[in-house]
């Protein structure tokens, strides 16, 4: 089920939370993990044995790992937890893509498995597997009450689609958090915000995707305007789910972490992936890139760390070669940055602007190749190597149709909108009107965004696949 | 307002908006039929193991949730009004206004569809006209877009060359050029279709390229009933209505129709009033969608006969042809297989008019 879907806003969550804030403070946990059980069934009813099957195992480990904590036996339980996390994602995620490689390279024809990718499952096993490790390192207390861990796993605000909340973040408000109207109110203008992000941005600028791949009149400038039209809609898709994930918990008293921070304005590569997918980038450097050393190692290991790092952050987007390109590309910027560019870029006003979008730009359109191939011929056709023309109607045509959401779309994506409603609320007039319109803006914009689900059936998830 | 007063009046006015709404989701009596979509709504799913296990039921939820909304048509206006008015987008689910008409992008060209039509169109030669005296016409109408797309910077496709590529496949046909006889006034604001009180001149150019002069003078009659053509629904804006006009005289008031479209002959209006109040007013003409139909004109001067291969375009032309012959039988191969043709129409020296429209040549998928 999509937060962004007729069936979740005006069936599910309503029935979701009567019941949460009707039951017992001591239920309130069980109603969310039955409620994420639905919800997580609704669109996997079978898939969800599978999650429960690893919130078990990860329980069970959880325990055994902080009672032989001391001892060898505990090492052994943590690689247990490690291989069985790790092993579930890798036969449900890159079985078919090891073999596929595994037939090109020896011309064999062993028959791919085809296995539907069952959602979220990436999310949900770095989330179990930071428990487990959390729990060896000492960090966290094991989880005693499997109903709590239970809720933890499959609690359905950050189910899907991240944010990766962390254990260790949430394990104090998992037995004791609070709900007031203040947290209820924030957490709604957050999921509203979130919402209209998804709705009428992103879903907008993915249907002008899809128009680009179906036209059969491309010219350069559409590849830019698609290009284009992409990164930006990747991050209101992303960000926008991440908002409304963030919304949710707090209505249900839980302070998830920030997972975007308009990465856009960033001024270098390095800058990016502290505000682009946060919880992914931090549980990487946490669990991958810390143990291995880090940088405090010789300049050969720092490298062969950053590679490791930005290999698994591509694999863990997607089984196929463009992610494994995308993810090192991202390595190779950083390696450069650190080591020649970052002192010239600091010295610039805009080119260090142009620099980080020209190549997340780029980054974004191998990223959204269905393989590399296609995405070769994209950059190509973006530097004009295909045989097309410069312009051609449709670009001209959709850039008009679309000129304003993508005027929004780029405005949304620096703090400006931000800073202007700080300036008007530090008025003492101007904050009087904001908590006036506030209300009347979100009810009108959840209004206007019901309007767009129930006229339309384009309403796909970029980040169900990942 | 202070900011507190500001969460709970935030927090009450969203809850009571989504209960509020989820109830009434919840309670209202299912509708069968949406009007404005002219399509069956989907009804609550059957709720079963199996339908659970195979997620037919949360499939068919999906659908039942979105098709039963309250206030459906109105969210939908809703939507349709943001996309025009606040982002300023140039179409909605390819709907586009100008000037105060409503039109579909008809937009790219479809060389296999061409392709499709051009086949259709052969395959009825080879088998039925081929080797007889019938005298062959094509004709093409063009949709709305064509005067107003490019114009206004809307994507269109070319007509020329649509046009010069169905010239090209069907060298056996006499093209007769009807579109400069045509300008945005013929054509419905609300629907699709054209308006037979307007067609004369186009009448009379088909008329004389076959060879048969017009002479009859017609009544206008205009319906009290306001026409809210097929894109009202479509687009969901609130459009004001057309008027819808016919034009009768004595010789069609002579004229009998016979409908074969159950295979049971069946005596039909020329125009029938009766759909006048329906979901598709334009079904006044010729009895709307119709496999086959024959209309016999016992004022005729002359026993020529007249076949025409149409689609709904022919439904309101076609009446004002029929002084010229002495019968006229119409064929909509949308809905009667070409196969079974010769079972019903038998060719030998009748005038034989292709006449499509540029909407359905570019999407001939239903021609069989």
């Amino acid at each position: 089920m999509l937060f962004s879907s007729i069936p979740f806003l005006y069936y599910f969550l309503p029935c979701v939370l009567l019941l949460y804030f009707l039951a017992p403070k001591k239920l309130k946990n069980a109603v969310l993990l039955l409620s994420s059980l639905v919800f997580y069934a609704w669109g996997e009813p079978i898939y969800v044995l599978l999650m429960i099957s690893s919130v078990v195992s990860g329980y069970i480990l959880g325990l055994l790992i902080e009672k032989f904590r001391a001892k060898p036996l505990g090492s052994v339980f943590l690689i247990a937890s490690v291989v069985i996390s790790l092993g579930l994602l890798g036969y449900f995620k890159y079985a078919d893509f090891f073999i596929a490689n595994f037939n090109a390279v020896f011309g064999l024809s062993v028959p791919l498995l085809r296995i539907a990718l069952p959602i979220g499952i990436s999310f949900y096993t770095f989330q179990l597997l930071s428990y487990t490790i959390d729990v060896y390192r000492g960090t966290v207390a094991a989880q005693r009450n499997f109903i709590t861990l239970a809720a933890y796993i499959a609690l359905f605000p950050q189910l899907i689609a991240g944010p990766i909340v962390r254990y260790a973040d949430v394990a104090a408000q998992l037995t004791s958090r609070t709900h007031s109207f203040d947290k209820i109110a924030l957490g709604i203008r957050r999921f509203v915000l979130g919402l209209a992000k998804k709705i009428l941005i992103a879903n907008a600028l993915g249907e002008l995707c899809d128009i680009f791949r179906a036209s059969g009149d491309k010219s350069v400038l559409f590849y830019w305007l698609y290009a284009v039209a992409f990164t930006l809609h990747i991050y209101f898709d992303f960000s926008g789910y991440s908002d409304m994930a963030i919304g949710l918990g707090k209505i249900f008293g839980f302070d998830f972490m920030e997972n975007f921070r308009f990465p856009y304005i960033s001024a270098s590569i390095t800058e990016f992936w502290r505000r682009w997918h946060i919880s992914l980038g931090s549980w990487f450097r946490d669990y991958v890139y810390i143990p291995l050393g880090g940088n405090r190692v010789g300049k050969a290991k720092w490298l062969r760390n950053i590679f490791i790092v930005w290999l698994l952050t591509g694999f863990w987007h997607g089984a196929a070669w463009n992610f494994i390109v995308w993810g090192l590309l991202f390595a190779l910027l950083l390696v450069v940055e650190k080591l020649w560019l970052q002192r010239p870029l600091q010295k610039t006003k805009v080119l260090k602007h142009i620099y980080v979008l020209l190549f997340i730009i780029l980054s974004f359109v191998i990223f959204n190749a269905t393989d590399m191939r296609q995405a070769l011929s994209d950059l190509g056709a973006m530097f004009g190597t295909g045989s097309i023309p410069f312009y051609s109607a449709e670009w001209s045509y959709y850039l008009r149709s679309y000129a304003v959401i993508l005027g929004l779309a780029v405005l949304g994506a620096t703090p400006l909108p931000q800073k202007l409603l700080a300036a008007v609320r530090r008025r003492k007039a101007g904050e009087t009107l904001l908590n006036i319109a506030e209300p009347i803006v979100l009810a009108v914009l959840l209004l206007v965004m019901t309007a767009y689900l129930v006229d339309g059936s384009f309403n796909p998830f970029l980040y169900f696949r990942f | 307002m202070n900011a507190k007063q500001r969460s709970v009046l935030l927090t009450i006015l969203m809850a009571a908006m989504l209960l509020g709404i989820s109830l009434w989701a919840w309670c209202k009596p299912v509708d069968r039929f949406s009007e404005s979509e002219r399509r069956v709504l989907q009804p609550f799913p059957k709720l079963t193991a199996d339908t659970l296990r195979t997620g037919k039921f949360m499939e068919e939820f999906e659908s039942y949730s979105l098709d039963q909304f309250p206030f459906r048509d109105a969210f939908r206006t809703l939507k349709a009004l943001t996309v025009f008015k606040v982002f300023f987008q140039k179409d909605n689910n390819d709907l586009f206004i100008e000037d105060g008409y409503v039109s579909k992008l008809n937009y790219p060209l479809r060389d296999e569809m061409l392709e499709h039509a051009a086949e259709r169109f052969q395959y009825l030669y080879d088998n039925y006209l081929a080797g007889t005296d019938a005298k062959l016409y094509f004709s093409v109408v063009p949709d709305k877009s064509y005067f107003l797309a490019q114009e206004n910077g809307f994507l269109t496709l070319d007509y020329d060359a649509l046009v010069a590529k169905m010239r090209e496949k069907t060298p056996y046909l006499e093209y007769v050029n009807i579109i400069d006889k045509l300008n945005l006034q013929n054509y419905y604001r609300t629907d699709t279709h054209w308006r037979q009180e307007t067609l004369l001149p186009v009448a009379n150019t088909l008329a004389e390229a076959m060879g048969v002069s017009l002479s009859d003078e017609y009544e206008v009659k205009t319906l009290s009933e306001p026409f809210y053509g097929v894109y009202v629904g479509q687009s969901a804006l609130p459009l004001s209505p057309d008027t819808l006009s016919y034009l009768t005289s004595e010789t069609l008031e002579g004229c009998t129709v016979t409908s074969y479209d159950t295979g049971v002959p069946q005596s039909v209006p020329m125009y029938d009033l009766a759909a006048a109040g329906s979901a598709d007013p334009y079904e006044l003409f010729l009895n709307g969608a119709d496999a086959l139909l024959v209309i016999e004109n016992p004022a005729a001067t002359t026993d020529r006969e007249l076949v025409v291969f149409r689609d709904s375009f022919g439904s309101s032309l076609v009446p004002l042809l029929v002084e010229g012959y002495a019968k006229v039988t119409l064929i909509d191969a949308r809905y009667l297989n070409s196969a079974y043709l010769g079972n019903f129409v038998e060719f030998d020296d009748q005038d034989v008019l292709f006449l499509y429209s540029t909407l359905l040549l570019n999407d001939s998928l239903s021609l069989k």
